[in-house]
């Protein structure tokens, strides 16, 4: 029997080992972690203190017949087909996919671990997003600067839709948001004093040119960005941050003074040694091929999901479709991956829209409603059968009448 | 001579998009440096000017091939 070995019990890497026949492949997951967490809910800790259980153990979520190891791989060789754990445990393989997701780096910035430390953030773990729970709901007033610290992040809606549920909770804490709030005309709102109590800027920082990357669905947010006070510095990409002066400055030369930082830290590929090194870029992603997620030079060794290099986002649902096409090219199939992204993008008091666009296609200018936020929190629920593939008919037919050439002609205006 | 000149190649990027590779980049650039960024994403070309102009840089050509958008940018400040 052929051996699979898939590093990585993330969404990509259990999908994958789930739709693999066990009877003709001898599948095994390796780990470091015996717990998988659904971490599209980790933005809902951190800014609506949700106390949901997001995380369940990796050895229940595989198909009878797929094997767990709970070990940390630090290294692979994918010229001799051989992966080294700890206590020297060596895994040898047939097929190899590495689905390992990223890991947050906040030491590659100056005075961003300090920043990562006391804060949080909400995009790393539970621990993270709780921590930055305590200074939300504790915040009085004054400038609270949200962003990402640099270009290479997980989940682009994500760090809007930070912003976005930021500004309907300080809202609903009756304070007010912006220098001259829109909202609240009869607010007294002096922009030399924002530091008072009750009354708050939220500063938006992007490396992109606008407040929303794609410039499609920019033209659906941005109007709402506006209305609610949010004020937005593009070309915004940290360069360093000076923690006494409570300054954040950018690479662009840009300067921003926050009391409150909300930053969310670089992500960077696996901390594993490879053979050969040139198949990790500087940032350790692992290159791949953008349609069969073939590492290049090799026909056994795939990279999927967050720690590949593909152009297209780092999300839950890209992870899912690019597993699905490697468990078709391993069992001899003919699959391809066309870039499809689909990220469900919650754009506060009750709705939510999806980034829905492919390789070929743009970005669908789709408008948020509150039948997609109910969508979105309905993924929290299924997730863990769209894991086991259980729920993989619906996502069929959801992906085929979302195709984002379809819904550009309904909803795409012409230039 | 394209010896030193760094290929960026964002095709297929639609989102985040090309401007993601080109931020990379410029972290760790050094001035002198020449990017060739190849892309398919038909806003690119208004977003590289945006970035040139914001950031102080020059953008040498560009140019529309068949299969992709050519931008070459030489990086005055970093």
């Amino acid at each position: 029997m052929k051996k699979v070995l898939i590093i990585g019990g993330g969404g990509g890497g259990l999908i994958l080992a789930n739709h693999l026949d066990t009877n003709e492949f001898d599948v095994t997951i390796v780990d470091k972690s015996d717990l998988h967490f659904y971490q599209p809910w980790f933005l809902y800790i951190a800014f609506k203190g949700s106390k949901r259980k997001i995380s369940r153990p990796i050895g229940e979520l595989v198909r009878p017949g797929v094997n767990f190891v709970k070990d940390e791989i630090t290294e692979i060789n994918l010229d001799e087909r051989k992966a080294y754990g700890s206590r020297k445990v060596v895994y040898n393989y047939d097929y190899i996919a590495i689905a390992t997701g990223t890991s947050p780096d906040p030491d590659s910035i100056p005075g961003l671990r300090q920043i990562y430390d006391e804060y949080g953030d909400y995009h790393s773990n539970v621990y993270n997003s709780q921590k930055l729970w305590s200074h939300v709901k504790n915040f009085k007033g004054g400038t609270i600067a949200i962003g990402q610290a640099s270009p290479t992040c997980k989940c682009p809606p994500s760090l809007l839709e930070g912003a976005f549920l930021l500004e309907e909770r300080l809202r609903g804490m009756g304070m007010s948001v912006g220098t001259s709030d829109p909202l609240s005309p009869s607010n007294e709102n002096d922009p030399t004093k924002t530091g008072e109590k009750g009354k708050s800027r939220i500063v938006f920082f992007t490396p992109f040119p606008r407040a929303y990357s794609a410039e499609p669905m920019n033209k659906v947010v941005e109007p709402m960005v506006k209305e609610r006070g949010i004020e937005v510095m593009p070309f915004f990409d940290v360069d360093t941050i000076d923690v006494q002066n409570k300054t954040i400055n950018s690479l662009e030369g840009d300067s921003l003074k926050y009391d409150l930082p909300i930053i969310v830290p670089p992500c960077k590929g696996p901390k594993i040694k490879f053979t050969p090194e040139t198949v990790q870029d500087e940032e350790r992603f692992i290159k791949a091929d953008k349609n069969f997620m073939k590492i290049p030079g090799y026909d056994d060794a795939f990279a999927i999901g967050d720690c590949n290099t593909l152009p297209t986002s780092k999300t839950g649902v890209t992870a899912h479709l690019e597993a699905m096409t490697v468990s078709e090219l391993i069992q001899g199939k003919y699959s391809e991956f066309n870039g499809r992204i689909n990220c469900p993008f919650d754009t506060a008091y009750g709705k939510a829209t999806f980034v829905i666009a492919d390789y070929n296609n743009p970005v669908v200018p789709y408008p948020p409603t509150a039948t997609k936020h109910f969508m979105k929190m309905s993924m929290a629920r299924i997730y863990w059968m769209t894991l086991m593939g259980t729920a993989d008919p619906i996502f069929e037919r959801f992906f085929n009448i979302t195709k984002p050439e379809k819904l550009n002609r309904k909803y795409s205006v012409p230039e | 001579m394209d010896v030193g000149i760094k290929i960026i190649d964002s095709r297929g990027a639609a989102c985040p998009g090309p401007i993601t590779d080109l931020a990379r980049a410029y972290r760790n650039s050094k001035v002198g440096d020449i990017f060739e960024m190849w892309a398919t994403d038909k806003g690119v070309k208004a977003d590289t000017q945006a970035w040139a102009t914001k950031t102080g840089n020059e953008i040498l050509e560009t140019r529309e091939d068949p299969d992709k958008i050519v931008i070459r940018i030489k990086i005055n400040k970093r």
